[in-house]
């Protein structure tokens, strides 16, 4: 940890007189004066809050009480919490560094938190439970074991913070000072976040309490009093090994039971703890730390306030959900999604382009720019350069000089094929019903085709006619699999960055390579695709697979579109552009598509099963998503799903899934399908 | 808003014979040339009234070509009333007609009522598919048929709400039983009241986002 020092700012009087100055200039008068440290706090951030001796109980014995200090940290427009355990506490001093790490709480924004509960016990010392928004994936990794395993069980709350010098009040006060806050009307002791919205949301904010969702709704909002703390606390105080191992008397427990496929879920899930630690380490540390030591700390600050503000004001996600509690298995893995992905980062400049090139124009390290991609995406000028080695038209080591050969010899290869259907003669088609059917079905879809677009639009755009061109060309140099409607949809925004019509069409090429099975006339490519999906759904949200199972929706149908064109239609020109560029990395794995399926469905899970979407009502719900999605939130879900998957999510998607490339063998098959039609 | 009745139709026909400009024209009442090709499916709604009763339709306009028919015939489930589209100026359209029917036979309950409608028809200078044509194959198959124009809208106003009186009757005679919903019926809050009616809340509100 970085703090390895003991600082006990904790005497009730500093902060009596921090409330009259404003905390903000206390703090700033302690780190001038040095008593406070702040390596871990980045320029432009502000320690409006900290509080030592703020202490978590991880069982029943006092042994093991892990005393910590409590930081507010505003930076920008954002409030973050932090929690790090201290050394030198002689209760601490057992503590492995990894237990350590395991329990702080990384910077978590305000945005994502729903509520603070404060108790006073009669005996003991006073203490919060701050509640997470119940959204996926907004939760940040606070430790790898059972304490979080069941906090997360628990609707995603972080462990009980038990003030053992005070502070509470003061600690709600400074909170008050930077986001809106209030207090329930159900019960004076929670204060609602972000609780701007309908006065339901108040309601069932305050019925997300920390309660330990046993058996059945019922138990869910049985109390909010005491009895469901010192539960808490119970569960909290059990170990691993027992929830796994012992079968529990309790009957909340019963679940637990040595046959529950969910078990082997749930010991999967505690070995793939370990890698999300790391990387939700990485992570936050990232938030505080990059944007100190590069160039664009500044934008990257700016972006990452941005999506975290963007939270509250997701569209009819938590907020509408149905009065009764959507039913929610105390194993479900939606809520162990314990990693935060990665903020996003400004996209890819020239300059930076350019550093990742030697003097002859070879990328050095083509897994650091997919990375460095993956997470940022590219600049819109610079795009030109780096799709084509994303999409796989350029080789990453390629040098400029055989770029520029490429580009030539393919260009008359484009003409070629080209010229092989500018050369039917209006006789000649006449008896050449394929061809004409097929030309007039482009002709008719590329005049359908983003035509909003300025790039598109207006009578006689030759753009049009350039797509048109290409995709008639495509239908000629891939004859089998020919036009398929969908395609113009993939080309719009290559032919729309790289504008150079052979160039544009050597990368559809290559893209379709991948996405070519999409637009078997058996549909095979897709199908697989929305089989791969259910399995993972299954996997990282078996409730939700359960309500689709019940409600006959396993074919996903509902996500034909989202996949068929990977998202085209779901966001803006520009988004879907961010997006694609993200998927073609394949950084993290080749699928990122169907996990961002899966993220997206995840986010809107609660209302699906709360309103008992069926089929058709479901449909329509996805279809009407469309432009509603936040894009970097939604690809920091579905990279937090992803890492979560692992390989157990790999495993559910069978190779050769699209857009795998194909298996060679089964490669001349792929398109010998009776084309009755095109 | 509250209706008494929803029905459920689905617009069905060969890429390119303008069912997402038929179903434009009647929740918009405009032309719009310049619009993204289907993929998949988009919905559509607007309330009418027949007998005096408010009537929501809703509407699933589907993506025509040929590839998407596996997907396409998921969408039939529950559809109390198709239209079933061709172009007067396409003969393949015509001609395509007949797997189309098939696919509606197949996969709709047997209820559904259906309407060929032959669009385009303010192109009849480049006519290929004759008026008497369209009514003959309509009367072989059973079906009611209108020729109509989505650009200059005539008949597709009448399209729409003659399927709906269609299906109306059909409730009147006894034909459905209103309660079970794969007829593609929802009873709403005006609807005749009985044990089974009043289901509404939800359904209404999730249809109401499109008008």
């Amino acid at each position: 940890m970085q703090e390895p020092e003991l600082h006990d700012l904790s005497d009730d009087a500093d902060y009596a007189a921090s409330l009259q100055q404003g905390s903000a200039s206390m703090m700033i008068t302690r780190s001038d004066s040095g008593r406070s440290t702040s390596s871990s706090v980045p320029e432009g951030a502000e320690i409006v809050y900290s509080k030592d001796n703020v202490t978590i109980h991880p069982s029943q014995f006092a042994s093991e009480r892990i005393s910590g200090r409590l930081r507010l940290i505003k930076q920008g427009s954002s409030l973050f919490m932090t929690w790090i355990p201290l050394k030198g506490q002689s209760t601490n001093a057992r503590l492995s560094e990894r237990e350590r790490n395991l329990y702080t709480i990384r910077p978590v924004p305000f945005t994502d938190v729903r509520s603070i509960r404060r108790r006073t016990p009669t005996f003991g010392w006073q203490y919060i439970i701050v509640v997470l928004s119940s959204g996926v994936c907004v939760c940040v990794c606070v430790c790898v074991c059972n304490l979080l395993l069941k906090a997360v069980l628990l609707r995603i709350a972080f462990p009980q913070l038990y003030f053992y010098n005070g502070g509470v009040k003061e600690f709600l006060a400074t909170i008050k000072q930077h986001i809106f806050i209030v207090r329930s009307l159900e019960d004076a002791n929670v204060f609602l976040v972000n609780d701007f919205q309908n006065p339901l949301q108040k309601t069932l904010s305050s019925l997300e309490l920390p309660v330990y969702i046993a058996s059945g709704p019922s138990a869910s909002v049985s109390d909010g009093g005491e009895s469901s703390s010192y539960e808490l606390q119970e569960r909290i105080g059990g170990s691993i090994h027992d929830e796994i191992h012992r079968p529990s008397q309790n009957p909340g427990r019963q679940r637990h039971k040595s046959h529950d496929p969910a078990r082997d879920l749930t010991i999967h899930v505690l070995e793939k703890f370990s890698l999300v630690t790391k990387f939700a380490r990485e992570t936050s540390s990232q938030l505080f730390r990059e944007s100190n030591s590069n160039g664009y700390g500044a934008i990257e600050r700016k972006n990452s306030s941005q999506t975290l503000l963007d939270v509250p004001h997701r569209p009819s996600t938590d907020a509408e959900i149905a009065p009764e509690p959507v039913p929610s298995d105390p194993l479900e893995f939606n809520k162990m999604t314990l990693v935060w992905g990665k903020p996003r980062q400004p996209p890819l400049g020239s300059e930076e382009w350019a550093t990742f090139l030697d003097s002859e124009g070879r990328v050095m390290d083509a897994k650091a720019l997919k990375k460095r991609i993956f997470y940022g995406g590219v600049e819109h000028t610079t795009r030109r350069e780096v799709w084509p080695f994303l999409l796989g038209y350029h080789a990453y080591d390629s040098t400029y000089a055989e770029r520029e050969y490429l580009k030539s010899t393919k260009k008359s290869e484009y003409e070629t094929v080209r010229q092989q259907w500018q050369s039917i003669s209006t006789e000649q088609a006449k008896r050449f019903t394929k061809f004409r059917e097929r030309k007039g079905l482009i002709d008719k879809d590329v005049v359908r085709t983003d035509r909003v677009l300025p790039f598109y639009d207006g009578d006689d755009n030759p753009n049009v006619n350039i797509l048109r061109d290409i995709l008639l060309t495509y239908s000629f140099y891939n004859f089998d699999l020919g036009y398929c409607q969908g395609m113009s949809d993939l080309l719009s925004p290559i032919l729309f960055v790289i504008e150079d019509e052979s160039e544009s069409f050597w990368c559809f090429v290559a893209l379709m390579e991948r996405l070519g099975p999409n637009f078997n006339r058996d549909q095979n490519g897709m199908h697989s695709q929305l089989f791969a999906l259910s399995k993972l759904v299954e996997l990282l949200d078996s409730p939700l697979h359960n309500y689709f199972k019940q409600n006959d929706c396993l074919n996903y149908f509902f996500c034909f579109r989202w996949v068929l064109i990977q998202f085209k239609r779901e966001f803006e020109y520009k988004k879907t552009m961010r997006l694609w560029e993200v998927l073609w990395t394949h950084y993290l794995c080749e699928h990122l598509h169907l996990y961002v399926c899966v993220a997206i469905l995840k986010r809107y899970r609660n209302k699906i099963i709360g309103e008992h979407m069926d089929f058709d009502t479901l449909l329509k719900f996805t279809n009407e998503l469309s432009g509603h999605i936040d894009l970097d939130a939604i690809l920091r879900d579905a990279e937090a799903l992803c890492i979560c998957a692992g390989e157990n999510g790999a495993a559910r998607i069978p190779p050769g899934t699209p857009p795998s490339l194909p298996i060679e063998s089964e490669n001349a098959l792929l398109y010998a399908q009776d084309d009755e039609v095109l | 808003m509250s209706y008494a009745y929803l029905f459920k139709y689905i617009i069905i026909g060969d890429t390119g014979v303008g069912k997402s400009c038929l179903l434009l024209q009647f929740t918009d009442k405009r032309f719009q040339p310049v619009h993204d090709l289907t993929i998949g499916v988009e919905f559509g709604a607007r309330m009418i009234t027949i007998d005096n009763k408010p009537i929501k339709l809703q509407i699933w306009d589907t993506a025509g070509q040929e590839s998407f028919r596996s997907i396409t015939r998921s969408y039939y489930r529950g559809a109390a009333g198709a239209l079933l589209v061709y172009d007067i100026t396409r003969r393949e359209t015509f001609n395509h007609l007949a797997s189309w029917l098939e696919d509606a036979r197949q996969h709709a309950n047997a209820n559904m009522t259906i309407m060929l409608i032959g669009n385009k028809c303010d192109l009849a200078h480049r006519r290929a598919v004759s008026t008497e044509e369209g009514e003959q194959f309509a009367k072989e198959h059973g079906l009611i048929f209108m020729e109509a124009s989505a650009k200059t809208a005539q008949n597709v106003e009448e399209a729409f709400i003659k399927t709906a009186a269609t299906i109306y009757k059909k409730i009147q005679d006894g034909v459905f039983d209103v309660s079970n919903e794969s007829y593609g019926i929802k009873v709403g809050y005006g609807g005749i009241p009985g044990p089974s009616g009043g289901r509404d809340g939800g359904s209404a509100q999730a249809g109401g986002c499109c008008n």
